[in-house]
């Protein structure tokens, strides 16, 4: 039975939309504007053939980019016909003025009003930064949790798309990379800017769909019913209730089954926040972390937001006058071909050098500190003349101009006024032109090796230069010795103090302590090797080899069985250059960042030496490194690699160092203090 | 030299310390070793870490991005790049409401070879008072 019914209302469905189809047409056809209806004609049949996709397609993308085109397409439905609704609206209320009044009272008035020019808007470069928790980073379930999002821009009538991306936990910011450009735009534009969002992991089967359906279109299909399933069906359509009464008869199309997309936050965007370089806008977010299509906003965008008001790009005004300085000869007067363009009036000495780009004669500035009166000064003509006065540093420059006619001097007039009026409305827009960088014919995305999160794309720009490395060993050293001053010590310290032999495990092979004096120095010099322990521990291992680990040190040396993959972890580390600084009493974990710095150096060739690291040492003779090594989440290698890694792999190289620590000085003490400060699991830092 | 910024002074100076700030401009010009281009410094911050661990700002809600390390001898460090100061543009990008991996995107860009930073600093009286504490 609820089949039936469910067949039932989608007929009735399908007939109210064919009327509505009419009552567009018949409101088109009364107001003669074949425009919107052209519009809307093309519109539905997009939507058609995004419909039939849909239904068509079986790949997840194809499906959301089906799904995102008829949400693009319903919205520009639904802003023509609203469109279409207020002109019909607003002839309606004319015609009954013009009958009430009995005069033809619509032409008159708006003459004298003046209306401002209109204006490229354009925004770029959208970015909205995320906010993940830091457990989202370092979970390991196997599958990201991908959401599709695109953006929506819509000024007036005008709707645009972005591209779509997919979000999953990796990603630091959304970022949209098209540049938008919306023609005619008036002073008083509102920029809507909503955000889109889809859960892609759903089930899209066509047996959900007519469930839900079914279950929606149980209750009658009365106003508020049908506003709820407009909502529920299309909840990308902009408010039709703003449209008053006719807001049920204007359904969306029909329903798909297939991904939806959902509203997750919106902003208005309006002159004031045009400006020539970037801005932060704050978002309004809907929906809440239970929804399916929730991406944790950090509540913020940042876009570029030009404009160009015509009055700036195009010519405003042109033609033959004749110039004079005053204060200089009454009879100086030259000839020019003037062209009145945005902040200036250039005056070329013929029109054929405007038209061959030649440089003007000279240019006279018409911005807001300019003041221009018309006078009858000139006694030799009867024309009226126009002066210009500008201040140029503190000097007051006038020039005069005269036009041939007195009609040609209103002309001229006329446009002044209307120039200083575009510049008041557009404000900040008519300083200077902002450039709008037309968008580029597309490039192929590029593909980002899908090796896993963020971190493992970071370059760390440090030299490979060894020496770095022994500096920043050396200091690493001089922490520790401050630190042993407070008394505790890594327990496996304890292991070299207590049995100098040391059981040979691979990790503490690097720190060897037959050699727990010997400065990084001169290892290295022989070695060239990229680790940092291996460096150290140079008995160890110079004793093992002699070649220069070009090959990963870890299969060589450390006899591990399990493979080194690149693939995983997921999670590399991020590139702290602030590794070696030690912190407070707690034990510092192994230099991740050393080590992700120097195998990313080395063209990731040691993505294994990371793994490496973070293995748990085969022989179990290590102390159990305390669960304060990993203190948070933004650190833990172990968490995110292998699960079965026991100990935390927190090695640092400045273990090599058994010696009794020296007591630091009071500069050291205080510099130890803000290095305790900047401990790297607390507050990342990068070097650059 | 026991200038630590951030480390708090006696409540005497602490009236100081919040209303003067000076804005520089810093001009550094990258150093090119092997295939990389340095700066020389570190930062730390960012609208995507914690704000409270800061040693560096006044305001322990500030998200911006801040110098937190000038390596002896390098490009920031001649270019009169100090410890402490606050990012606020990069080359005319701006830095105060950025994820801490834009911010070190914007700085190592590899077809830059310059970069104009506009830094905030604690004023100099204020420095010169830590230096003599």
């Amino acid at each position: 039975m609820p089949m039936d019914r469910y067949a039932d209302m989608e007929d009735k469905l399908r007939i109210l939309e064919d009327l509505n189809m009419m009552y567009i047409r018949q409101i088109a056809l009364s107001l003669q504007d074949s425009d919107i209806q052209k519009k809307i004609d093309h519109e539905i049949r997009m939507r058609d053939g995004a419909c039939k996709l849909l239904a068509a397609c079986s790949q997840r993308d194809q499906a959301l980019e089906a799904a995102k085109s008829l949400l693009t397409c319903n919205t520009r439905i639904m802003a023509y016909m609203s469109e279409l609704q207020r002109m019909k609206e607003a002839q309606v209320m004319q015609r009954v003025a013009r009958r009430s009044d009995g005069t033809r009272s619509s032409d008159a008035g708006p003459m004298d009003d003046r209306l401002p020019c209109k204006s490229k808007v354009a925004i770029s470069d959208l970015r909205i930064p995320l906010m993940w928790k830091d457990t989202e980073y370092f979970k390991n379930k196997g599958e990201l949790h991908r959401c599709a999002v695109f953006c929506l821009l819509q000024v007036g009538g005008e709707i645009h798309d972005t591209d779509m991306v997919m979000v999953d936990r990796t990603l630091t910011d959304i970022c949209f990379d098209n540049t938008i450009v919306f023609s005619e735009a008036s002073p008083g534009f509102e920029l809507r800017v909503e955000l889109y969002s889809c859960c892609s992991e759903e089930d899209y089967s066509a047996g959900s769909a007519p469930r839900k359906l079914a279950s929606k279109l149980s209750s009658s299909l009365g106003r508020s019913a049908g506003k709820k399933l407009r909502v529920a069906m299309d909840p990308g359509a902009c408010s039709p209730t703003s449209h008053g009464g006719a807001a049920t008869l204007l359904l969306p199309g029909p329903a798909v089954a297939g991904p939806k997309y959902h509203l997750l936050a919106h902003t208005s965007l309006s002159l004031s926040h045009v400006q020539d370089s970037f801005r932060t806008h704050d978002l309004s977010i809907s929906g809440n972390e239970e929804c399916s299509y929730w991406v944790p906003l950090y509540g913020s965008a940042c876009c570029r937001l030009a404009a160009q008001p015509h009055c700036m790009t195009q010519q405003m005004m042109s033609g033959c006058l004749k110039v004079k300085q005053l204060g200089g000869d009454p009879q100086s007067w030259t000839n020019v071909y003037g062209v009145l363009k945005g902040t200036n009036l250039f005056c070329y000495h013929r029109q054929e050098d405007m038209e061959a780009n030649v440089e003007p004669a000279f240019t006279i500035a018409i911005n807001k500190e300019t003041r221009i009166r018309a006078s009858e000064k000139d006694p030799h003509s009867k024309a009226q003349s126009i002066c210009i006065s500008n201040q140029y540093g503190g000097e007051e420059v006038t020039h005069t101009l005269s036009a041939d006619s007195r009609e040609e001097t209103h002309r001229w007039m006329e446009a002044f006024w209307q120039q200083f009026y575009d510049m008041s409305q557009w404000k900040q827009c008519c300083d200077d032109l902002m450039k709008i960088e037309l968008p580029s014919p597309r490039k192929p995305a590029i593909v980002t090796s899908k090796q896993g999160s963020l971190y493992h794309e970071i370059v760390i720009d440090t030299s490979d230069d060894i020496s770095t490395v022994t500096d920043i060993l050396t200091r690493q050293m001089q922490e520790l010795e401050l630190r042993s001053q407070l008394g505790t010590s890594p327990p496996w310290m304890s292991l070299f103090e207590e049995s100098p032999g040391g059981p040979r495990t691979p990790r503490l092979a690097r720190h060897s302590p037959r050699s727990p004096h010997r400065l990084p120095h001169s290892p290295l010099s022989s070695l060239r090797c990229p680790w940092p322990g291996l460096l150290s521990s140079d008995a160890s291992l110079t004793s093992d080899s002699d070649s220069p680990c070009s090959t990963s040190p870890c299969s060589r040396h450390r006899g591990w069985a399990e493979p080194l993959s690149l693939s995983s972890p997921r999670f590399r580390h991020r590139g702290w250059a602030e590794p070696l600084s030690l912190s407070s009493p707690r034990f510092r974990p192994r230099t991740l960042s050393l080590d992700a710095k120097l195998s990313t150096l080395r063209g990731r060739g040691y993505g294994g030496v990371l793994q490496c690291s973070c293995q748990p040492p085969s022989s179990s003779s290590l102390a159990p490194i305390p669960a304060q090594c990993v203190p948070q989440a933004t650190l833990s290698c172990s968490s995110s690699t292998s699960s079965n890694s026991s100990s935390e792999g927190s090695h640092s190289p400045s273990s090599l160092d058994g010696t009794p620590f020296s007591r630091p000085s009071s500069a050291r003490r205080s510099l130890m203090n803000l290095r305790a400060k900047l401990d790297p699991r607390n507050w990342l830092q990068s070097q650059v | 030299m026991s200038f630590i910024p951030g480390q708090p002074v006696t409540a005497v100076v602490l009236h100081f310390q919040l209303s003067c700030a000076l804005q520089q401009r810093i001009e550094i010009c990258k150093l090119r070793q092997g295939e990389h281009l340095i700066l020389g410094f570190s930062i730390g911050g960012g609208i995507d870490q914690d704000p409270g661990q800061n040693p560096f700002s006044e305001d322990k809600s500030d998200k911006g991005i801040y110098v937190t390390r000038v390596t002896p001898g390098g490009p920031a460090e001649v270019a009169g790049l100090m410890m402490g100061d606050k990012v606020m543009q990069v080359n005319g990008w701006d830095m105060t409401m950025v994820t801490h991996d834009q911010a070190r995107k914007r700085l190592t860009k590899k077809n830059e070879d310059i970069v104009r930073l506009l830094v905030t600093r604690k004023s100099l009286e204020q420095a010169v008072r830590h230096s003599m504490m």
